[in-house]
C-alpha cells in the first residue's frame, strides 16, 4: 500500500493550486454567483494550461494522466472557490463515456475541443428528480435509414444552456436503451432553465427534444442495453462529485480556521475556546476520511476495477462529511457567515447543491446493502 | 396539568392563521425575491391587532400573554421566516424594553404607534466586533447638558433600513464593563444617525437587515430608558428571555411548514417504480420529524407558560431556544436531502426553509452561547 502522491501528482496538485489561487478572484466569485454567470476567461486559461481533460490520452488533447490527477485538480479548484471550482470541473461531463465506449472518430471529433476550451459537454439522462431511475425514462429515439429521431423531455440537466453537446440516454423501440451524442445546434432542442439555490455557475435546465435528428454514427457503444454506459458514466460523475466535495470541505475548513485565529470575543481569539477547537478538530477528521475515500475511489477507477459498492460508500460518507464540515465552518463565522460577502455563504449553498449530485443517503444505503446482502429491494 | 390550548387561545390561533394566510402568503415570493420587507404590512397587522401582542391594553395593545405570542409566532413563521423577523422585532426587542423601562412619554411616543404599525421599530445591540460578547460593545452615549451624544456602529440590525426608531444599546460609562450600559431610543430623523448599508444574506431575504452608524448623534436625555445611568444589560434580561422562547415558536413554525411540504412530496413521489412512501427509511424520517415537532412545540409552550408565571429562568429560555433551533436543523436538512434535485429549485420552499432556519443557530445567542448559559445555571 502506498499512501503518498507521486512526484508528478504533487506537481499537478501544486500547479492546480497556484492557478486557482492566482485566477479565482474572490470578488469575481461573488459576482458570478450573484449573476448566475460562468467563468469564461478562467475556463479558457485552465484549458490552455491543460487542466481540462488532463486524464484524456494525448492524442485526444489531454495530458495522458489518470482520473486521479483530474481528481487532484478538481479538489484544488473547489478548495479555492466552491463555485468557480465546480463550474470548471463540470465542463466535460460525460466525456468518460466517449473515452471508454466511443469510436476512434467520436473521440477525435468530440474530445479535443473540450480540452481546448472551445466546447462543453454534458449528460442528459434523467427525466425525474432521480436521474438513475430508468423506469422514469421515456425519451424515444427511433431509428430511420440514416439517423435517429429523438422525442422526449429530460429533467434537471446540468449545464444544458452552456454545453454544445449532450450525451443523451434514449430508448430505441427495437434496440433498447442507447446513448446518443446530440449537438445542441440540432433543430428541435429547447432548453428551459430552472433557478436553483446553489452552484449557480452551473446552470440547471429542462431539455426538450422535438423530432431531433441525430446521425447513426453518433451512437456511443454498440450492443448491449446502454445500462453499462450509464452506470459507468454515473461512476465517473460520482467520482468528480466526491472530488468537488473534498475540495469544498477543505476550502470551508481553511476559511473557518483562519477566521477562528483572527476573531476575538470575550478578549480571546475564537481559536482558544475549547468548543471551537473541537469543531476544527472534528472537521479535520472529516476531511481525512473524505480524502482517503476519494483517493481510493480514484485509484480503483484508474486501475479499471471500480467497485460501485465502494463508490456508494464513498459518496455516502463524503457527502455527509461535506455537509457537516461546511455547516460547522459557517457556525464558526457566526452571523458574518450568513452575509453573502463572505465566501462561506456560497460554500453552504454549493455544498447542498453538490449533495444532491452525490445522491441521498437512503439510495446509497440501498446500494451498499444490495452489495452485502445480495437482494435488490427495489427490483423485487 | 392541561395540555390543551383554551378556547380563547384556539380562537386566536385560528384568527392569526387566517390573517397571515390572507395578508402575508401573497407577499412572500415577491419580497423574498426583492430582498426587502413589505413595510406596509405593519399597518395591516396593526389594524388586525397582531403587533406587539403583549403590550397592555392601556397603551393600545392586545394585552395577550406569552403563550398567545408563541401561537402567533408559529403561525407567521410557518408562512415566512423573513417577514416573521421584522414582526418579531417590532413586538419584542425594539419595544419590550420601552414597555418595561420607558417613561410614559416614550411609551406613548413609540410603543403605542408601534402597536398600530404606524412606527416601525428596530433594536441595535450587535456590533462588528461584539456579537456573542455583548459587553464588548464600543458604542458610547455621553451626556452633554440635556442631551446624549451617541457614537458607534451596529450591524445585523433587523428592520434597519425601514425603521422609524431604534432602541440602541450603548455605554454611558465604558470603564464599567458590562455594567455602565444604557438603552436609548433614536429616531430615524435624528442628526448623526444613518443607515450604512443593507446586508445581503444566505436566507431571511424578506427581512431587512442593515448596518447602522451613529456619528455624533444627539438625542434628548429623556430618550434614555430608566432614570439613571447603568444597568442596561439587566434591563434587557427579561426581553432576551422572552426573545429566546420566541425562537422555539419560530422553529416550530418552520419545522411544521417543512414537514407539510415534505410529507406531500413523499406522498406524491415514485422512485424506481415504487411509491416513495413505501420506503421504510423515508417513513422513519417522517416519523422522526413529527416527533421532533411535537417536542419543540410543547417545550416552547412550557417555556412561554413559565414566562407568563414569572418563573422562567435564563436556563429555561436557553433550553427552549437551543433544543428547538437545533432540532429544526435536522428537519430541514433531511427534507432537503430526500428531495434531491427538486429540493434545489428556487420555486421549492424547502430550500428557503433550509436557508432561513440556518440563521436560528446564530441569532439571539449562538448555540454555543446557549450551551454555556445552561451550564452556568447548572452551577458549573
Amino acid at each position: 500500500m502506498d499512501f503518498e502522491l507521486s512526484d508528478e501528482q504533487k506537481d499537478v496538485q501544486k500547479a492546480a493550486m497556484e492557478f486557482a489561487e492566482g485566477e479565482f478572484d474572490p470578488d469575481l466569485a461573488l459576482e458570478l454567483d450573484r449573476a448566475r454567470g460562468f467563468p469564461e476567461s478562467i475556463w479558457k486559461k485552465a484549458s490552455q494550461l491543460g487542466f481540462i481533460g488532463i486524464h484524456y490520452p494525448e492524442e485526444f488533447g489531454g495530458q495522458g494522466l489518470g482520473i486521479f490527477e483530474n481528481v487532484l485538480v478538481i479538489e484544488a479548484f473547489c478548495k479555492v472557490d466552491s463555485g468557480i471550482g465546480s463550474a470548471l470541473s463540470n465542463v466535460d461531463l460525460g466525456s468518460e463515456v466517449i473515452l471508454r465506449f466511443g469510436s476512434y472518430e467520436q473521440k477525435k471529433n468530440f474530445l479535443p475541443p473540450l480540452t481546448k476550451g472551445e466546447k462543453r459537454l454534458t449528460v442528459a439522462f434523467g427525466e425525474s428528480e432521480d436521474g438513475k431511475d430508468f423506469s422514469s425514462i421515456s425519451t424515444v429515439s427511433e431509428r430511420r435509414d440514416k439517423e435517429y429521431l429523438i422525442n422526449g423531455k429530460k429533467r434537471y440537466v446540468l449545464n444544458a444552456s452552456l454545453a454544445n453537446t449532450f450525451i443523451t440516454l434514449c430508448k430505441e423501440p427495437k434496440e433498447g436503451w442507447i446513448i446518443l451524442i446530440v449537438e445542441r445546434e440540432s433543430d428541435g432542442i429547447e432548453i428551459h432553465p430552472i433557478e436553483k439555490m446553489g452552484l449557480r455557475m452551473i446552470s440547471f435546465s429542462d431539455l426538450h427534444f422535438k423530432e431531433v435528428r441525430v446521425p447513426l454514427e453518433n451512437r456511443v457503444g454498440s450492443d448491449g442495453d446502454g445500462r453499462m454506459e450509464v452506470d459507468y458514466c454515473h461512476q465517473a460523475m460520482g467520482l468528480r462529485s466526491i472530488a468537488q466535495a473534498l475540495g469544498m470541505a477543505q476550502g470551508a475548513f481553511d476559511r473557518a480556521m483562519q477566521y477562528a485565529k483572527q476573531r476575538e470575543q470575550f478578549g480571546r481569539k475564537l481559536s482558544l475556546f475549547q468548543a471551537i477547537r473541537h469543531k476544527l478538530a472534528d472537521m479535520v477528521v472529516s476531511i481525512e476520511v473524505a480524502r482517503w475515500l476519494t483517493y481510493k475511489s480514484a485509484t480503483e477507477y484508474d486501475l479499471g476495477r471500480m467497485d460501485p459498492g465502494f463508490l456508494s460508500i464513498a459518496q455516502l460518507e463524503v457527502g455527509r462529511r461535506l455537509i457537516g464540515v461546511v455547516d460547522e465552518a459557517l457556525q464558526i463565522f457566526g452571523g458574518y457567515g450568513y452575509i453573502s460577502e463572505q465566501a462561506i455563504e456560497h460554500y453552504f449553498r454549493d455544498a447542498w447543491a453538490l449533495g444532491v449530485e452525490l445522491g441521498t443517503e437512503e439510495e446509497q444505503k440501498d446500494l451498499i446493502a444490495e452489495k452485502i446482502l445480495g437482494t435488490d429491494l427495489m427490483k423485487k | 396539568m392541561f395540555f390543551e390550548l383554551n378556547d380563547e387561545q384556539k380562537g386566536f390561533q385560528k384568527r392569526a392563521r387566517e390573517v397571515y394566510e390572507r395578508e402575508v402568503s401573497p407577499l412572500v415570493e415577491e419580497y423574498e425575491r426583492k430582498e426587502t420587507f413589505p413595510a406596509s404590512l405593519f399597518r395591516t397587522l396593526g389594524k388586525e391587532h397582531l403587533l406587539c401582542l403583549r403590550c397592555p391594553k392601556e397603551y393600545g395593545g392586545p394585552g395577550l400573554d406569552k403563550i398567545s405570542e408563541c401561537i402567533s409566532t408559529e403561525e407567521l413563521n410557518r408562512i415566512c421566516v423573513g417577514i416573521g423577523a421584522g414582526v418579531m422585532v417590532q413586538g419584542g426587542l425594539a419595544t419590550d424594553p420601552i414597555l418595561h423601562f420607558g417613561s410614559e412619554d416614550l411609551k406613548w411616543g413609540y410603543l403605542s404607534p408601534a402597536v398600530r404599525g404606524e412606527k416601525i421599530g428596530a433594536f441595535a445591540l450587535t456590533e462588528p466586533d461584539a456579537g456573542s460578547d455583548a459587553s464588548g460593545i464600543r458604542t458610547t452615549a455621553v451626556k452633554q447638558g440635556d442631551e446624549y451624544r451617541i457614537n458607534g456602529s451596529k450591524t445585523f440590525i433587523t428592520n434597519g433600513t425601514i425603521c422609524d426608531f431604534v432602541t440602541v444599546v450603548a455605554y454611558t460609562d465604558p470603564a464599567k464593563r458590562g455594567i455602565g450600559i444604557n438603552l436609548f431610543v433614536v429616531e430615524r430623523e435624528d442628526t448623526g444617525f444613518s443607515v450604512i448599508k443593507k446586508l445581503e444574506k444566505l436566507g431571511n431575504h424578506s427581512s431587512d437587515t442593515a448596518e447602522l452608524a451613529f456619528d455624533d448623534c444627539l438625542i434628548p436625555k429623556g430618550r434614555m430608558l430608566g432614570g439613571e445611568e447603568g444597568g442596561g444589560l439587566e434591563q434587557l434580561e427579561e426581553t432576551l428571555k422572552s426573545g429566546r422562547i420566541t425562537y422555539g415558536a419560530r422553529s416550530t413554525g418552520v419545522g411544521q411548514a417543512t414537514f407539510e411540504a415534505v410529507l406531500s412530496y413523499v406522498k406524491g413521489s415514485v422512485r424506481h417504480g415504487e411509491p416513495l412512501k413505501r420506503s421504510q427509511a423515508i417513513r422513519f424520517i417522517l416519523a422522526e420529524m413529527a416527533m421532533s415537532i411535537e417536542a419543540m412545540r410543547y417545550l416552547t409552550y412550557r417555556g412561554a407558560w413559565l414566562f407568563d408565571q414569572g418563573m422562567a429562568t435564563m436556563k429555561d429560555a436557553s433550553i427552549v431556544k437551543l433544543f428547538c433551533t437545533e432540532s429544526l436543523q435536522k428537519i430541514v436538512q433531511k427534507a432537503m436531502a430526500i428531495q434531491k434535485n427538486a429540493g434545489l429549485m428556487m420555486e421549492n420552499p424547502v430550500q428557503r426553509y433550509l436557508r432561513d432556519a440556518r440563521l436560528f443557530k446564530f441569532t439571539e445567542g449562538t448555540s454555543e452561547i446557549h450551551h454555556l448559559l445552561i451550564a452556568r445555571e447548572l452551577g458549573l
